[in-house]
């Protein structure tokens, strides 16, 4: 691998075009959700006078909802609550499957054959409805949200770190760890999962996409956590108005669709970038 | 040497190696097999060198890494010092690995690409408790590295595996072996990825550690000119078995068994001048799917005879220990 | 003798976003018809790079190649692709290291013939070509049955052997061997060989065989160039070079090479390594590794000589045609 500069990830990321878009938006989308409280020009949590009122009367920007809250405050605020549950249950997912897809195809055998069916197992369950079920029984918390989304969605990151352990186990510096001796834990960190932990990482940046999305959903079926602010809840507060203030569920939707297409963009960026194959195509 | 009551360093016991074939060919209730190695039996001394020569899918690999417990053969054994291998290596398997090391073919993928030279040389240091603290490691690391001819060895420790050559590679992974001080080190084809003229750099160095550490060495190849340079003693393998041993003068210059005598002339000589009569053989060795009942050669053999497809030849051993298992030795003039 | 190939100064180097490799550098020597020249170099020699400019099946867009390649008079360098096109498997064709990858998995050999041997000649009938496969298949000692088999049901010899016929078809005036042996084993190698040399004294062919094994063009050609870092050091008859090697690198490949045979002399590796060749040094490339380098191959570089013996050498220790040892 090459040596990781900072001159060396700068070229890498404005080489393609893709990853320098997902990088540039997921940097503006950190900046407002650090700077959320300057950005914002009201608290969101404040129910004001101003009921539905429309976009730009009485210095709301994008109006107000029928509690009164400013609905640009709210999407600024938003950015935060989706940020946190895309990274958390990303990590969450991303960890678990590296972990168990990685044991899988590098300890081979009974082992893998019992991960691969239970990768087989997760992967038919229909995530959805059992994130819907478990909300439902545990509470509907944001934490829980977060927890859920990141142990339903492992399977795929642990199949594809048990095919690259698989094929890294033939490799001989695999071997050459094994002759001199090392254990075999030491041989799945050292050597299994940071060789082959690449496509995992671009893939995990494209399941934070899905997970802002299935926590959107949940908030919009109003099982999301009443306490914060998040775009889904909007979308389903804003549901009922939507023929009069249309502007409640319109703005929260369309940040939504750019969120997902700034992680979207990364992630698939990342797996140009990490795939070797493309990289030899692009010299 | 006095065969009764000496126990040789490392010596193999009818080591075997099957893997079940699931071919169209198969039949109910009959398995078919592939074996790569089939029922070797071999010695090697203190600082003797053994090469093991033969064609691509004669076993010879598969041999070396049973040997260095990377697969568990089907059947048999190998003893060093008259202590199973088997036995070693559930008991304690460092004590094993640090005994017996290896040398694989590919120096370009020996070490993880993630890693400086100086993380991957620690490592083993720090595994096995050699050296008191870091510092001390990598003062080790570089007296290594200097020693081997890898100047300047500061330098060296900082690169990466992809910023060196194939020759120094080669050469860091035989100090990174060295380091546990090991009795045995088996070299698969440690140098047939390498540059013509960096090759004799890792070769003399395998021979001076034999020597001066008094290890045995078996050395894996298909260079014929190469093994006889390096070698006290050679093997010679055909479809998983040892077709013919003795020293290393003594095969090359006077093979017994047919096949060594075709792979001899069919080596070609660097002397331009030296046209020799060649011995034809017919084909390429094929897959060791249940080979035999007969002599696994015979049918490429230009002297087989009815008797050679009936069982397997029994060695036929010269005065000087050199052996051959066929049926014909001593019919063709030799 | 009549003249196939001249190569003058030829340079080829790749072009990347930041820098130029010199891959071959100011390559120059020629073919007379019925040679056969082995191109000896190890891995960044450029010598298949060279072989590859020739044949024009380097990547275009980032390959800079300059000097004249006059093939019967024609400068291969210049003509488009499609000139091109008309000569290769016709005048010129090549023989790679894995035929495997060269003949089409799901296509009898039959078939694969047929295309090849139609795109020069497309009125040609099937027994014709079947014909001429057959007598050619028995050049390289393979039964006719080869004819209709499939790629995957041969071996890695069968398969190279099948290589070379098909490379014959239209009975080119040179043939180029990139490798061809080198994946295959010792016995196989060995007996390829010795039908190539054979199969020359029936057809008349010029080949270029280009191996980083010394003793495979020992074994099957009258002519050697030797070259590393992209330069030709030295070039000459076979029978002169193997017997009284003159450039310091020769003499250190041949002494990279164990005798199979004769006295087990200490075999001595050339020290140090390639140098950068997108650095280039202005003296001799081989000066850093060379034992016996001076001052003047630093900071000089040789140019090539010609001696008494027809041999070409560029080395300072025979500048001016004298040879002190």
């Amino acid at each position: 691998m090459k040596k990781l500069s900072i001159k060396k990830i700068w070229k890498t990321i404005t080489g393609d075009r893709q990853l320098l878009a997902g990088t540039i938006g997921l940097a503006l989308l950190l900046l407002l959700a650090v700077a959320a409280a300057a950005v914002a020009t009201e608290n969101p949590y404040h129910y004001g006078k101003d009921m539905l009122v429309g976009l730009g009367e009485n210095g709301h920007i994008l109006g107000t909802n029928h509690m009164g809250q400013d609905i640009y405050s709210m999407i600024i605020y938003g950015i935060r609550t989706s940020l946190k549950v895309a990274v958390i249950s990303a990590l969450i997912s991303g960890a678990l499957g590296v972990f168990i897809g990685g044991i899988g195809g590098f300890f081979g055998g009974k082992v893998d054959t019992f991960i691969s069916e239970l990768i087989n197992v997760f992967m038919m369950l229909p995530s959805f409805f059992l994130i819907l079920l478990i909300i439902a029984m545990f509470g509907n918390s944001i934490t829980n949200v977060m927890i859920v989304i990141g142990i339903t969605t492992w399977p795929s990151n642990a199949k594809l770190m048990r095919a690259q352990a698989l094929s890294l186990r033939e490799r001989t510096f695999v071997k050459s760890a094994v002759a001199m001796g090392e254990t075999k834990r030491q041989i799945l960190f050292k050597y299994i999962i940071p060789n082959g932990i690449f496509p995992v990482i671009a893939n995990t940046t494209m399941g934070m996409s899905n997970a802002i999305l299935t926590e959107a959903g949940l908030s919009f079926l109003g099982l999301g956590d009443p306490g914060i602010i998040s775009w889904g809840q909007m979308i389903y507060t804003g549901k009922q108005y939507i023929t009069s203030a249309w502007w409640i569920s319109a703005f929260a939707g369309a940040a939504i669709v750019v969120t997902v297409l700034v992680f979207y963009l990364l992630g698939d960026g990342l797996n140009h970038v990490l795939d070797p194959k493309y990289s030899r195509k692009r010299g | 040497m006095n065969k009764e009551n000496h126990t040789p360093f490392v010596s193999v016991k009818d080591v075997a190696m099957w893997y079940p074939y699931h071919g169209k060919r198969q039949q109910k209730g009959e398995k078919d097999w592939i074996k790569a190695v089939d029922g070797v039996s071999i010695e090697i001394e203190h600082g003797e060198i053994l090469g093991v020569i033969g064609e691509s899918g004669c076993g010879k690999s598969t041999l070396g890494k049973i040997l260095t417990r990377l697969e568990n053969p089907t059947r048999g054994d190998c003893l060093i010092d008259g202590v199973s291998t088997k036995e070693m290596i559930k008991k304690d398997a460092k004590k094993f690995r640090s005994t017996v090391q290896i040398v694989f073919q590919n120096p370009f993928d020996t070490f993880t690409p993630r890693d400086t030279i100086e993380k991957i040389l620690l490592r083993p240091l720090k595994n096995y408790s050699i050296g008191t603290d870091n510092e001390d490691r990598r003062r080790i690391c570089i007296e290594a590295l200097e020693a081997g001819g890898l100047r300047p060895a500061e330098d060296i420790l900082k690169r990466f595996p992809h910023e060196l050559s194939g020759g120094q590679l080669q050469r860091i992974s035989i100090i990174r072996s060295m380091f546990l001080n090991p009795g045995f080190i088996v070299a698969d084809e440690p140098v047939s990825m390498l540059d013509v003229s960096v090759r004799a750099d890792i070769i003399n160095m395998l021979i001076e550690l034999s020597k001066s550490k008094d290890a045995a060495v078996m050395f894996i190849s298909h260079d014929i000119a190469l093994t006889r340079y390096i070698s006290d003693n050679i093997a010679v393998m055909y479809l998983g078995r040892i077709v013919e041993y003795g020293s290393a003068d003594e095969v090359v210059k006077s093979p017994m068994h047919p096949y060594t005598q075709a792979l001899i002339s069919n080596c070609a000589s660097i002397d331009p001048e030296d046209k020799q009569e060649t011995i034809s053989i017919e084909g390429e060795p094929p897959t060791p799917l249940n080979p035999g009942p007969g002599c696994y050669f015979a049918p490429r053999c230009y002297m087989a005879c009815e008797e050679c497809y009936k069982r397997y030849p029994e060695p036929v051993v010269s005065e000087t220990g050199h052996w051959a298992a066929c049926a014909r030795i001593g019919e063709n003039g030799k | 003798m009549e003249r196939l190939l001249t190569l003058e100064n030829v340079n080829v180097s790749y072009v990347n976003k930041d820098k130029k490799v010199y891959a071959v550098k100011n390559a120059g020597f020629s073919i007379n018809k019925g040679d056969s020249l082995g191109v000896v170099g190890e891995s960044g020699s450029g010598k298949s790079t060279l072989a590859m400019a020739l044949l024009r099946l380097h990547d275009e867009s980032r390959t800079e190649i300059t000097g004249k390649a006059l093939f019967e008079g024609k400068n291969l360098l210049e003509l488009t692709q499609e000139e091109m096109n008309a000569l290769r498997w016709k005048d010129i064709s090549v023989v790679f290291q894995k035929a495997m990858n060269s003949l089409s998995p799901v296509h009898r050999i039959s078939e694969q013939v047929e295309d090849i041997y139609r795109v020069h000649e497309p009125h040609a009938s099937k027994k014709e070509i079947e014909e001429r496969m057959i007598y050619l298949l028995k050049l390289v000692n393979l039964p006719e049955r080869v004819y209709r088999l499939y790629p995957h049901e041969m071996s890695g010899g069968m398969l190279q052997r099948t290589a070379i016929a098909v490379s014959l078809l239209h009975s080119p005036k040179l043939i180029i061997f990139d490798e061809a042996t080198t994946a295959l084993d010792v016995v196989t190698q060995g007996q390829i060989l010795e039908e190539v040399v054979q199969m020359e004294q029936e057809i008349s062919m010029t080949r270029i065989m280009i191996t980083h094994d010394m003793s495979v063009v020992a074994a099957s050609c009258n002519k050697v160039a030797v070259m590393y870092a992209g330069e030709f050091m030295e070039i000459g008859y076979v029978k002169d070079i193997f017997k009284n090697p003159m450039h310091p690198y020769t003499k250190g490949l041949l002494n990279s090479f164990p005798s199979l045979k004769g006295e087990n002399e200490t075999l001595h590796a050339i020290p140090g390594f390639l140098p950068d060749l997108s650095k280039p040094e202005p003296g001799c490339v081989f000066a850093s590794r060379c034992p016996q380098a001076s001052e003047r191959c630093r900071r000089e570089k040789p140019a090539c000589q010609e001696l008494k013996d027809g041999r070409q050498i560029a080395c300072w220790l025979y500048q001016g045609g004298e040879t002190h040892e």
